[in-house]
């Protein structure tokens, strides 16, 4: 069960049924691109990188110790995301190229590795021998797993979130990054960034993806992942202190108390890979770090 | 108790006098480890620095008369109740931002030192268990919120052994903390547990699925290769409040009474101390001021 009132959130705490994390995560050197959406997981840091490396084209499930410690399993109480602190250190003294990202919390649920973007026509078939074990539908990322040199396309079929099978997304594309890591959905030939898939028309989630095709190859590879977003969120100004001229401080963090900050806390099912994607706004985010804490509560 | 109405804690606090603000300054003695957490109580400034003294293996509880350097507070307030109404930090280093800073009451520890550290196996601990007596030792009934950390006491030497520690829970059933990787060459102050590596825990240990605090602990056990040299503490700890310090030089205010759920209490006998996150390795010399308003009404 969750929480009845304020004071039941008192009361958990105080029964530490509380934990809190934090987290440390240092995108690669490889240039990210203005606007595109970024997987934190996918690097260095606590927790550790997240790579997608299995079985190709097996759907799998991505190892706890690659997301978030959110205190274990409490059923039959729920958990909750109860505060989210985020701050992103600049590259660089100068470098303001990390500020102004938008941020996704996400449960990271299933995934489906090593897509080859240039099997033009090819259809590439899962095997979904393991299922999704949290929720019945997510969102799709379409995460880079190599440096990709063009703008391709791809559609995929897929099961929604009511069970019906045989759904066929709409045309996606990708486009040219440097590195893995990096979101690579767009739209608008390529040029439009989405954090998430477009679907069929009137779907809103997906619980297996079954194959995918492309119809026009992106040189590269990605990864296909289902995620559940939690909550979004933003990091406003980057961390740095300028080291000549005038020294000056800047920074802000950003403070997210989901019993202020929007109706209800967000649940945290048991299980659950907690990660962070991204959109940079203002540049590349390439070599910044996100240092962040989010405390979760049970009740 | 604490207060009814916020006329109530304006009347106590301007009236009757019933609240203080505290200031605290340490400074860092070594060089910090970029994404790892440190116990500020062994570096120098006001509280002065802690060595934790004690016997090996022998669970030392601590209050708000511990003689190694602890915030006063105000004394004992029971029947009344103390609280947290606002926290205040920065940091003046060149390298290290972004920061946060946690507050927690320190309950005790349990220093390890001499071959306690450089020897693998099972070190078993002396400690009776907490209880629910209502003593300052037993502030938090049979354990409950309570977490552990695994700080360095004197600089570590080379080598990084694994470890767990193994607990009783609140309800007295046995637990064991996930294992960790520890980290060679930690300073003074820094959690062997965290860092931003595989097997790093950010800043306490796991405890067992369900479990909720720590009555006793039980032994830890290094297995590995052990660290070459180096004295460390258990820590048993209830997380207080924490405050992000975005730059260097920058102050950052928290309001404890406005936010919700707030006004953290503060148990007569609570030892006040600071955990320190940083992003970057903060530089030697790096300058931490952290302060805060509490009061108390009945």
């Amino acid at each position: 069960m969750g929480f009845a009132s304020v004071s039941d959130y008192v009361a958990a705490d105080e029964a530490g049924q509380v934990w809190v994390s934090s987290f440390r995560k240092t995108v690669a050197s490889a240039a990210t691109t203005t606007n595109a959406w970024t997987d934190y997981t996918y690097f260095a840091g606590s927790p550790v990188a997240n790579f997608y490396a299995s079985t190709p084209l097996a759907a799998a499930l991505i190892e706890a110790d690659k997301g978030i410690y959110t205190g274990g399993n409490v059923a039959p109480a729920t958990k909750h995301l109860k505060n989210l602190l985020l701050m992103s250190a600049a590259s660089a003294a100068a470098s303001t190229a990390n500020g102004r990202q938008e941020v996704a919390l996400c449960d990271y649920l299933l995934y489906y590795p090593f897509i080859d973007t240039d099997a033009i026509g090819e259809e590439q078939v899962f095997d979904n021998t393991v299922t999704m074990p949290r929720y019945t539908g997510g969102k799709v990322v379409a995460v880079s797993q190599s440096a990709a040199s063009t703008v391709g396309q791809f559609t995929f079929t897929y099961t929604n979130q009511d069970g019906v099978a045989g759904r066929v997304s709409q045309n996606n594309f990708t486009f040219a990054v440097a590195g893995g890591g990096q979101v690579v959905s767009a739209s608008g030939a390529g040029a439009s960034y989405n954090p998430f898939c477009y679907l069929q028309a009137g779907d809103t989630g997906v619980r297996s993806i079954e194959s995918v095709t492309m119809s026009a190859a992106g040189g590269g590879l990605m990864c296909l992942v289902i995620v559940k977003p939690l909550l979004k969120s933003v990091v406003s100004q980057e961390s740095r202190r300028t080291t000549s001229g005038n020294l000056e401080s800047y920074g802000a963090c950003t403070e997210l108390a989901s019993i202020i900050h929007q109706a209800g806390a967000p649940r945290v099912i048991d299980g659950a890979v907690l990660g962070l994607l991204a959109s940079g706004y203002a540049g590349s985010l390439a070599s910044s770090i996100l240092a962040g804490a989010l405390e979760i509560v049970w009740g | 108790m604490g207060w009814t109405s916020q006329d109530d804690l304006i009347n106590q606090l301007t009236t009757n006098g019933k609240g203080d603000t505290v200031v605290t300054t340490k400074t860092l003695s070594s060089a910090g480890t970029a994404g790892a957490w440190t116990l500020l109580a062994g570096h120098a400034g006001y509280p002065p620095a802690a060595t934790f003294t004690g016997t090996d293996l022998t669970y030392v509880p601590t209050d708000d008369t511990w003689s190694e350097g602890t915030i006063y507070t105000g004394g004992d307030v029971s029947p009344a109740t103390k609280h947290f109404l606002s926290g205040g930090a920065a940091c003046v280093a060149a390298a290290g931002a972004p920061w946060y800073i946690m507050a927690i009451d320190l309950v005790g520890f349990v220093p390890l030192s001499g071959t306690n550290v450089s020897t693998t196996g099972t070190k078993t601990v002396t400690m009776t268990a907490l209880g629910s007596s209502g003593s300052k030792g037993d502030r938090y009934a049979n354990g409950q919120g309570l977490r552990m950390f695994v700080a360095a006491d004197t600089a570590m030497g080379a080598n990084a052994p694994t470890c767990i520690v193994n607990y009783l829970d609140t309800g007295g059933g046995a637990g064991a903390t996930t294992t960790f990787t520890s980290t060679a060459s930690m300073g003074i102050g820094q959690l062997l547990n965290t860092g931003a590596a595989a097997n790093k825990y950010n800043p306490f240990l796991p405890l067992a699925a369900g479990d909720t605090g720590v009555s006793d602990i039980v032994s830890l056990v290094w297995a590995g290769t052990a660290h070459a040299s180096g004295a460390c503490i258990i820590g048993l700890c209830k997380p207080l409040w924490m405050i992000p310090v975005p730059a260097t030089g920058l102050y950052c205010k928290a309001d404890f009474v406005n936010a919700l759920p707030s006004m953290r209490k503060i148990p007569d006998g609570a030892n006040i101390q600071f955990l320190l996150f940083q992003t970057g390795a903060t530089t030697s010399g790096g300058t931490v001021n952290v302060d805060f308003d509490y009061g108390y009404g009945g």
